[in-house]
């Protein structure tokens, strides 16, 4: 409970909401699409253990030169196919409407929405959250998670 | 109703698709080698799994690669869950039909079978599965306690060692507020240092405290990151969960298979092993089915490998090779003997 500082006393937290930087709603929705898509990246990263374990022969993705090396006795290289069939997927699913008109597609297939009411947790601590940060609308719930937030995420998020 | 659905964004990664051709590549080529399951493809036919509505420029792609690289002689293209649901009428012979929940490592599904066929407009994906819980966990602990970002194998062990799913998720959050011993949840979490420690482990507080060792402490984590499954929208993420996602699969079925559908619920994939997954699905399911229904939730002994085995069961029936597209059929006839034969 360290963090205190200026937030503890209502009349100060206002007065200071009217010189801070407000962000607007479309930056807010930015920020919270761009947290979503981080959270669906691709996570690959090499075990730590692959020097320990003992199986030597698990494919190594790095030395393309060499696999290619071995690849061209073969009839195909697998550049072949990478550039046959790289498609975007604005392509892929245009090439879907014409190849299945009128069938479920896969962008179909997404859940929608759900029914219940959209639930509050804090951004610092994940536990249930009454507040909005003012300025960037963020969660938090209580003055401690607050001053985290300020000092940390809140504006220096925006690039 | 309509405004808000056309404000929705489109999620769609294209981590769970097969996109990339070089290291898919290079991963067949791995698996088909001597070194891992040498397999003669004159005499071995193959059956390849992909996710629901593939992208048929996809589907292409690999029908091409197995026939013409691999000089497959006979190739079944299936989904998961239609060698899940083969399995689960072997083992229930008297069940009109299967309502498969398939939490896997891209995404989740929700697929009705009704008498071994799958009903195209009752299937539904949800965008979460094992990788986005493990990138929410890395980042929920690098933000609060440690930098993990680049952890993932270290994140994804304590996801699968620590994480369970809450049957009361706000019983929980009020428990987690608590201080141990009356807040039975937190723990601790040794990570490994990969000299003397191989791998982490869970330190419960009832035990003396280490200092010598970099440890991670656990709490509401422990049940907010399989949380997601149930409610993706705590993450942003604006789609049902699975609970609310079942029961509305089932209303987009036939009237008269919705009871069989509630009563044969079958739960698959890694993500689904969470402790406590299936007594929250089941309370969700229950509250939300018509009350005249019963509902039943099987979990197999492993839910990772029961549609491998469902697979291993098919290509012993008898009717096998009709399923099947051949490589003389294939040169005939083209890619759209695939699609006519596996699209049914
Ligand atoms: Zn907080
Ligand atoms: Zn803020």
């Amino acid at each position: 409970m360290s963090g205190r500082g200026g937030y503890s006393r209502e009349s100060g937290r206002l007065k200071d909401a009217n010189q801070r930087r407000v962000l607007d709603e479309a930056t807010r929705q930015r920020r919270a699409r761009q947290a979503v898509e981080a959270l669906d990246s691709d996570n690959f990263h090499d075990d730590p253990h692959g020097d320990l374990v003992a199986n030597k022969n698990a494919p190594k993705f790095q030395d393309t030169l060499d696999t290619r090396e071995t690849r061209k006795r073969r009839s195909k290289s697998a550049d072949y196919y990478k550039f046959k069939y790289r498609r975007t997927l604005p392509q892929m699913i245009e090439y879907e409407s014409l190849v299945r008109p009128e069938q479920p597609t896969f962008v179909d297939a997404q859940v929608p929405p759900s029914n219940f009411p959209k639930r509050n947790f804090c951004a610092v601590c994940g536990f249930p959250s009454g507040y909005r940060c003012i300025t960037c609308g963020v969660r938090y719930c209580s003055v401690s998670c607050l001053a985290t937030h300020a000092e940390t995420r809140c504006l220096k998020w925006t690039a | 109703m309509k405004a808000k659905s056309e404000r929705r964004r489109l999620f769609i990664g294209d981590q769970g698709l097969l996109m990339n051709w070089d290291i898919q590549k290079t991963v067949w080529d791995y698996i088909f080698s001597k070194e891992c399951c040498p397999v003669n493809f004159s005499e071995s036919p193959l059956i390849i799994t992909e996710p629901y509505f593939n992208f048929a420029s996809i589907q292409e792609a690999m029908a091409e690669i197995f026939f013409e690289e691999y000089e497959c002689q006979s190739f079944l293209r299936v989904n998961a869950s239609d060698l899940s649901d083969y399995h689960y009428r072997k083992d229930n012979s008297s069940a009109q039909g299967c309502l498969v929940v398939d939490c896997g490592y891209s995404f989740s599904h929700i697929a009705p079978y009704i008498k071994g066929k799958k009903h195209k407009p009752g299937i539904k994906r949800i965008d979460v599965g094992g990788k986005l819980l493990t990138n929410h966990l890395k980042e929920i602990i690098s933000y609060r306690q440690l930098h993990v970002m680049e952890e993932t194998y270290v994140m994804n062990q304590i996801k699968e060692d620590a994480c369970f799913v809450a049957y009361d998720l706000m019983a929980n959050m009020a428990k987690a507020k608590k201080k141990y011993p009356e807040n039975d949840i937190v723990m601790d979490y040794v990570l490994p240092d990969f000299t003397n420690i191989r791998r982490g482990y869970i330190r419960t507080l009832d035990q003396p405290p280490i200092t010598e060792q970099q440890k991670l402490r656990l709490n509401n984590e422990r049940f907010s990151v399989p949380e997601v499954l149930f409610h993706p929208s705590d993450v942003g993420l604006d789609e049902m969960g699975i609970g609310e996602a079942v029961s509305y699969c089932v209303s987009r079925c036939p009237s008269v298979v919705q009871s069989h559908l509630y009563a044969n619920i079958l739960v698959t994939g890694g993500s689904s092993l969470f402790p406590g997954f299936k007594e929250r699905l089941f309370k969700e399911v229950r509250a939300s089915a018509p009350d005249e229904f019963e509902v039943n939730i099987t979990m197999p002994e492993d839910p990772t490998t029961y549609a491998w085995h469902g697979g291993a069961m098919l290509s012993r029936d008898p009717d096998f090779y009709s399923f099947v597209v051949t490589k003389e059929e294939y040169e005939e006839e083209g890619p759209t003997i695939c699609m006519e034969r596996f699209d049914g």
